[in-house]
């Protein structure tokens, strides 16, 4: 039953005591969006607002806990071992696990609402609060999430901070239960993580719309422009300026001190990580390097002139490796300020007088305009001193200096991904450099760096891989479709019923980092497996970067063969890790175009909508961060389950469902208010996969619905056995689970489904018409 | 600089995985075999670092000769499959959650494992699945065979290199 709309005796905003004024949400505003919406059971929802639903779900996807540490050392009556025994303060291991998690997605969720709050800021000082939120004649839902949580549609700029406020508020709150002697319950640790995680949803979509809005990047354009990627793509001859993080604001300066002075052509703008994509969406000259896992790689190769650091993933040591490149570094946020002197109020050519003379080691300039001027004067001065093209040992010096390894094989164990880099150094020994390079394609080794500060002879590794990827590995040109941000209401009409129907067999969005645990090319292979079977392919952060660094035997990307519609056969980079939003957005809309679903308000009929109806899942292959954690527990308190790679195992937590108890999967039919028996769909809401082949079944498997029709539901078995059946040899012996009736079943596996259904004594169940988890015990 | 001390066997083999006081016991075959013998209800786990040659061999071959049931993790099943050797696939991290629950009626239906033999798991996620064990299901013990010392088994043969592993593996599968 949809929930009843809240009693609004009251003026919702000023019940909240929320101050009206310029730039934040007016009073007339509410008032006629009141008229017009009715507000749903939980605008604004506090921690403990959605506990009911979030309990729903941890009935059914039960957390799973693997501790990566067996003691607490949080207060000084540690530290303690958990193992079996509870804490001085009575914690238990369970509730230790998912009060760490709770930290994690907090933090994560921190550097998002930072990231959103000084964008916020910084976009309506420069172009009023005022300043109209207007997404192009596309998109009319503008905002799903703030309008399902907060209840109002945003209008201008201002409004956003009114939302970006009440995700700071909820914020302190989470923080405050993972202190000593707050919250003891794992299940109400959980509660509050996937709270952090809806929050860090709505931070992103706020960081996103901000930017997209006020900086003119594409506003939902399935023809945005492909830009270049890669290494080979950089004009080295030219003074070369580096971006590093998340933040377009700096690099967005730099653009447009080179527009105006008339130099676009002389020097390379280029980016790792989330603020090369959104550099990008700003403005396509610049370039992008590629994911993170190329960060250590491009500061040694000496490339560029001068760093421009952000926020988020950027590597701490930066400035010392880039002092030993001859390298300038420039800060430029409160959140990594490197120790550098503030020069904010300084004059800018006393600051690039002082940076090209060495006087001082860097530079903290929180002024992005002036970041533009000093990084563009200082890489053109330093770059014709700098002789970049010889920072790297030649191949010979290295033949020689492998030598001298001891084969003692501590790279290997030290190395978070085993890879072998001893074997690597002992054939180079010999002049063969074949398994360096393999370790360079593909980020392989992904560039940490650990193998580099164990080795006892103090081999610099990092430049082994550097060099011969630079000698050996030609050709690493690629493209990316500029990150087009959020979906189409028009997309949302055209694919809505076909995926909540099955036709369309579902959406995978590959996102997140890349701690890949075999190189980026696995998830360009993915993205290309499931292109080619029809489903829609969204992609952000450095998992779009990833899809793009692969190229198909006619030298083509995947982002120059597909289209980038939001529709089957689709390949739709949204952009950045804020862009993220926009996945659970176009869910959101679904819903709510679709089906007709109000969203203010409304946050539970929404999210049981989703996980019941819309087949959607999400891939992070190679998720390390603690935005990665609480993206992956956002989304899924929405209701869209998440695959992610081995190295996810390390969150410590994931959700689980167990299709061996029938009971677990029990649904209310809205339609006709009966309980019934439903089926494991979806099966869990988070899952670490060991492999590649693992993974690719499971993902066809967690885009299976209740509410599939007939036609929908063979379609999505037909892509989940013939997966399976790839790399097992044979049928998923879970398929009974997913048979409804006859005419579940697939066509092309007739025979041997029906074979496997008689062997387990399968028999038919009734379909629901309106399966949802509302209305089950506890409502 | 991890202290690299005289004996290398028991550091766990990425070292960092390294979780609290309780750590593993060292064990050679012989003592694995007294464990297995001593079990009401073994569960051999295979993982895809032993879908080769010559791993594969001996994987079956202890299998067969400890009438082990099998669990093949990530998509170690074909290749077992390929070499008649019966395995019900799951994932690592499923089976581990199975694992954990006291009720679980087992892979055959025989009632939960009194002991769970890994081999062949990714290092880290079976470092995981074994923390998850250790910590929740105290209805087992677990025991590895991996080339890698794990300490957060119960039981785990140490960090060897291949030629003497294989001579482990081979004792085992009584070769
Ligand atoms: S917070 Fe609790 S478990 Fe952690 S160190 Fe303090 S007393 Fe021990
Ligand atoms: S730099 Fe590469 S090889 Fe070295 S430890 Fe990191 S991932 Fe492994
Ligand atoms: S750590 Fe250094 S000396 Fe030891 S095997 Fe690796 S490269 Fe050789």
């Amino acid at each position: 039953m949809a929930p009843k709309p809240k009693d609004m005796k009251d003026d919702f905003w000023k019940s909240k005591d929320i101050k009206i004024s310029i730039g934040e949400i007016e009073e007339k505003d509410t008032k006629k969006m009141g008229e017009e919406v009715p507000m749903g059971p939980t605008p604004k929802p506090h921690v403990t607002d959605l506990r009911s639903w979030d309990m729903k779900l941890l009935d059914r996807y039960e957390p799973f806990y693997a501790p990566f540490c067996d003691m607490c050392c949080l207060c000084t009556f540690g530290k303690c071992d958990l193992t079996e025994k509870k804490g001085a303060c009575g914690i238990d291991s369970a509730a230790q696990q998912a009060r760490i998690v709770l930290l994690a997605c907090n933090i994560g969720t921190a550097a998002h609402a930072g990231h959103a709050r000084h964008l916020v800021d910084h976009l309506i000082n420069d172009f009023g609060a005022d300043y109209p939120i207007d997404l192009g004649m596309n998109i009319d839902i503008e905002a799903p999430l703030i309008r399902t949580l907060m209840g109002k549609k945003p209008e201008k700029l201002g409004d956003l901070r009114e939302v970006i406020s009440y995700v700071e508020e909820q914020m302190s709150h989470l923080l405050s239960a993972c202190h000593t002697g707050q919250e003891g319950s794992s299940l109400d640790f959980e509660s509050k993580a996937l709270h952090s995680g809806m929050m860090d949803d709505l931070a992103r979509e706020v960081g996103d719309i901000a930017q997209i809005v006020a900086l003119n990047m594409p506003k939902g354009d399935e023809n945005a422009p492909l830009v270049e990627l890669g290494v080979g793509t950089i004009d080295a001859k030219k003074p070369v300026v580096l971006c590093i993080g998340h933040n377009v604001l700096p690099g967005a300066g730099i653009m447009d001190y080179l527009d105006e002075t008339g130099q676009e052509e002389d020097l390379e703008v280029c980016g790792i990580c989330c603020a090369a994509i959104d550099v990008t969406r700003y403005n396509d000259r610049a370039k992008v390097v590629g994911p993170l896992s190329k960060q250590l790689k491009f500061i040694r190769s000496g490339i560029a002139d001068v760093i421009v650091v952000d926020e988020q993933c950027i590597r701490t040591d930066v400035l010392e490796e880039a002092l030993n490149k001859n390298c300038a570094v420039i800060a430029t946020t409160d959140k990594m300020c490197l120790g550098l002197p503030d020069m904010t109020r300084e004059d800018t050519d006393k600051i690039v007088s002082k940076l090209v003379n060495k006087e001082i080691p860097g530079a903290l300039i929180l002024d992005s305009e002036k970041v533009g001027e000093v990084s563009v004067k200082v890489a053109k001065i330093l770059a014709p001193e700098r002789e970049k093209l010889k920072f790297l040992p030649e191949l010979d010096e290295i033949q020689k200096m492998a030598s001298d390894c001891t084969e003692c094989g501590w790279c290997n164990r030290v190395c978070p991904n085993s890879k072998p880099m001893m074997e690597a150094v002992v054939a180079a020994s010999k002049g063969d450099f074949s398994k360096f390079q393999e370790l360079y394609e593909y980020d392989v080794c992904y560039s940490c760096g650990r193998c580099e500060q164990e080795c006892e002879r103090d081999l610099p590794l990092m430049d082994f891989v550097t060099k011969v990827g630079e000698h050996f590995v030609k050709d690493e040109k690629f493209s990316i479709r500029a990150g087009r941000g959020p979906v189409q209401d028009v997309e949302i009409r055209r694919v809505g019923a076909p995926l909540v129907l099955g036709d369309i067999p579902g959406v995978i969005a590959f996102v997140g980092c890349s701690n890949y645990p075999d190189g980026g090319k696995e998830v360009a292979e993915m993205a290309k497996e499931f292109l080619e079977r029809n489903y829609i392919v969204v992609a952000t952060g450095c998992g779009a970067m990833s899809i793009g660094e692969y190229k198909d035997e006619e030298g083509k990307t995947l982002y120059e063969q597909y289209s980038g519609d939001f529709d089957a056969r689709g390949l739709v980079n949204m952009g950045s890790c804020v862009s993220n939003a926009h996945i659970s957005g176009a869910c959101i809309k679904i819903a709510n175009i679709f089906a007709k679903k109000p969203l203010e308000g409304n946050f539970e009929e929404i999210a049981d909508y989703i996980l019941n109806r819309v087949g959607a899942c999400g891939v992070a292959w190679g998720a390390y961060s603690q935005k990665a954690a609480a993206i992956a527990t956002g989304v899924n308190r929405w209701g869209i389950p998440v695959v992610i790679g081995p190295h996810g195992s390390k969150y410590r937590r994931l959700y689980l469902g167990r299709a061996d108890k029938k009971d677990n999967w029990k649904i209310k039919d809205l339609r006709t208010g009966k309980i019934m028996d439903g089926e494991p769909a979806p099966e869990h809401l988070i899952y670490a996969a060991e492999t590649v082949e693992e993974s690719m079944p499971m993902i066809a498997k967690l885009c299976i619905r209740p509410n599939d029709t007939a036609k929908g539901r063979q379609i999505k078995l037909n892509h989940y056995i013939d997966l399976y059946k790839r790399y097992f040899g044979v049928l998923p012996p879970d398929i009974n689970l997913f048979v409804r009736n006859d005419k579940d079943i697939p066509i092309t596996h007739k025979k041997e489904v029906k074979d496997l259904l008689e062997e387990v004594g399968w028999e038919p169940r009734e379909i629901p018409q309106e399966p949802s988890l509302m209305g089950l015990d506890g409502d | 600089m991890v202290i690299k001390l005289s004996n290398d066997r028991v550091i766990p083999w990425q070292p960092t995985v390294i979780a609290g006081p309780k750590q593993a016991l060292l064990v050679t075959p012989e003592t694995a075999e007294l464990m297995i013998r001593k079990s009401k209800r073994p569960l051999l786990v295979l993982g895809p670092l032993v879908k080769e040659e010559p791993l594969l061999s001996l994987a079956v071959g202890i299998a067969e000769k400890w009438d082990l049931p099998v669990v093949t993790t990530g998509d170690a099943y074909k290749a077992f499959r390929e070499k008649d050797l019966d395995s019900v696939a799951y994932g690592a991290i499923e089976i581990v959650n199975l694992l954990k629950d006291p009720e679980w009626v087992g892979v055959n239906g025989e009632g939960q494992h009194d002991l769970v033999i890994f081999l062949g798991c990714i290092y880290y996620l079976a470092s995981q699945g074994l923390s998850a064990l250790k910590h929740y299901a105290p209805h087992l013990k677990t025991l590895t065979i991996c080339k890698f010392f794990h300490s957060n088994a119960d039981a785990s043969f140490p960090n060897m290199k291949d030629e003497e592993w294989l001579k482990y593996l081979a004792k085992m599968a009584g070769q």
